[in-house]
């Protein structure tokens, strides 16, 4: 396997905190990885700074071979690097059906120039864009909301629209921040089926921030882990559960 | 009041309404669809008004070469602002903005070699003579009038700004549906969603400034072919809150509000003429115009208060979160 994502002693500080201090692990391809670590480990940090919305101190961030730390968030996201948040950034005034609309790239009737320019272009891309669009929202069993304003959803509705969103850029890597909490139990299964399914049908590669082990054990491939900004430990889920570091800084004994 | 209640002052009502109604669809494009806080809308109606009447005195141009040229004059100063001071937040750009338009204003008190100064568009030209801007302008409203049949050129002004503005108003309403203006309503709920989902918003809420910029830019062009004569004075930021107060009026984020906005607007303003009944008239008459400006205000405060989404806003696009 060859890695999709490399971090490369990325240093990120707010003034006096280091709170990624020289974190390094690499994500391979079509691997859903963990990254797990207690609070203010730096997870949440290195999110953002993968994402492209912070820029690292030092370090480097390779994707798919190609730096992607100096580049702004659109552009990582173009580039085929997307994510979500922990509380789901849905446009809550908007309908579900354009939220999900949005999710698409190099759509000619974006530009003022393609919509002058290139009318057919534009709504045959439209027309593409709305079957995909339904066809996602099938997926996440949002059909009847289809019209609702996104603002309307509950919480969990919401996570679902974010990560259906997301799908439909059709991204090689998805960042999800903590896609469970606050989720109930019987979607959280529902959640875990469709990123299995994801990954075996579409070939994306996943990397996941969460809290609740059980589901990254059950989810992950490997199990990257931080601490104080730094990464700890990175394995396979058997081998960080009995890593006696890991056991130390955010397991407890009692686990 | 009967000299008042003519149909020419109405007309004249009717025309300052379509001009206003252009100026806040600008403010619309900017703030109703991607968020964008400009208090300085007005800046771009004066740089409009005075590339135009400066290269018809000036330099000798055609008015329909200045006009256009003027408008793209306009749209330049909303790239310009907007390259120097998009990346600020929300309200510190809002600051910026209210800044620019009194920068845009003393310039054009002070660079009198270049607009005139104080005394306005009439010392335009060499000393000694009056300079006229608009004599292309009016033979093409007296034909407009002759084609018409109307009697009154009030009329003849009206059904022009009126044209214009319809059409600008549904061009704008077209873009605004296109995946084009969807982006920019993504925006508007959350920027950084929408970089995320790989939208370049810098360059979107560039463009919603720029094409603001034009549409005031327009309202420019016919506040100057309207009264046939401008100084700096005539482009204080009350204009730019007055198109504030019909675009909130009017409601925000929906196109056909403006107009709407702008005609309540309008004949609240123009009607506040009429208290020249008591009380009112127990004011001396300069007394009185300070009045009636308090009296739009707590008008269109109380409007506000009983439908805060405005005449055709939409309430739970308020409440969402």
């Amino acid at each position: 396997m060859t890695a999709l994502l490399e971090v490369e002693e990325v240093v990120r500080t707010f003034g006096a905190v280091r709170a990624v201090d020289g974190a390094s692990f690499a994500v391979e391809e079509r691997s859903i990885t963990g990254l797990i670590g207690p609070n203010g480990a730096g997870k949440s940090t290195l999110f953002a700074t993968i994402a492209g919305s912070l820029k690292p101190d030092s370090g480097r961030i390779v994707f798919a071979g190609a730096r992607i730390d100096r580049r702004p968030t659109y552009r990582v996201a173009r580039a085929g690097v997307v994510r979500t948040y922990q509380a789901a950034r849905v446009l809550t005034r908007m309908t579900v059906l354009d939220n999900l609309l949005l999710a698409s790239t190099r759509h000619p009737g974006e530009r003022l120039a393609g919509v002058v320019l290139r009318p057919r272009a534009a709504r045959a891309h439209e027309r593409r864009t709305l079957d995909r669009a339904r066809e996602m929202l099938a997926l996440v069993r949002l059909e009847s909301h289809e019209h609702d304003y996104a603002g309307t959803l509950s919480g969990g509705q919401r996570k679902l629209l974010d990560l259906a969103r997301v799908l439909m850029l059709e991204p090689s890597l998805v960042l999800l921040d903590e896609p469970i909490a606050g989720v109930s139990p019987a979607l959280r299964v529902e959640l875990l089926d469709h990123i299995l399914a994801v990954r075996r049908d579409r070939s994306i590669t996943f990397l996941i921030v969460e809290h609740d082990l059980d589901f990254v054990m059950q989810a992950a491939d490997r199990v990257v882990v931080m601490n104080e900004g730094r990464v700890i430990a990175v394995g396979t889920p058997d081998e960080v559960r009995t890593n006696e570091q890991v056991v130390d800084a955010y397991l407890g004994t009692a686990h | 009041m009967s000299i008042l209640a003519s149909g020419s002052f109405w007309a004249f009502v009717g025309v300052v309404a379509g001009i206003y109604t252009i100026l806040a669809l600008g403010l619309q494009v900017q703030f109703g669809f991607a968020g964008l806080l400009n208090f300085g809308q007005v800046a771009f109606m004066a740089i409009s008004a005075y590339t135009m009447a400066i290269l018809v005195v000036k330099e000798g141009w055609s008015t329909w070469l200045a006009a256009p040229l003027a408008i793209v004059a306009a749209a330049v100063g909303g790239l310009f602002l907007g390259l120097s001071s998009l990346r600020l937040r929300a309200d510190y750009f809002a600051i910026v903005t209210i800044a620019f338009s009194e920068i845009v204003r003393y310039v054009a008190t002070n660079d009198t070699s270049l607009t005139g100064g104080t005394q306005g568009t009439i010392a335009l030209g060499p000393i000694g003579t009056a300079s006229e801007y608009n004599g292309q302008w009016s033979r093409f409203e007296g034909r407009v009038q002759h084609a018409l049949g109307f009697s009154s050129s009030d009329a003849t002004m009206l059904v022009i700004v009126w044209a214009v503005a319809v059409v600008l108003l549904a061009l704008t309403w077209f873009a605004l549906r296109t995946p084009w203006g969807r982006v920019l309503r993504a925006i508007r709920d959350d920027e950084d969603a929408a970089a995320s989902l790989g939208k370049n918003t810098f360059a979107y809420k560039l463009q919603a400034l720029a094409l603001g910029a034009a549409l005031a830019g327009v309202a420019g062009l016919f506040y100057a072919w309207e009264f046939s004569f401008f100084s700096p004075d005539d482009f204080q930021p009350l204009l730019t809150f007055f198109a504030w107060m019909i675009l909130l009026l009017g409601g925000v984020g929906r196109v056909w509000a403006v107009p709407v906005g702008a005609g309540v607007f309008g004949f609240i303003f123009a009607g506040t003429r009429f208290l020249n009944f008591p009380p009112f008239s127990w004011f001396a008459s300069d007394q009185r115009a300070y009045l009636r400006l308090i009296i739009v205000g707590l008008i269109i405060l109380a409007l506000v208060l009983v439908r805060p989404q405005g005449l055709l806003g939409n309430k739970r696009e308020m409440v969402l979160e």
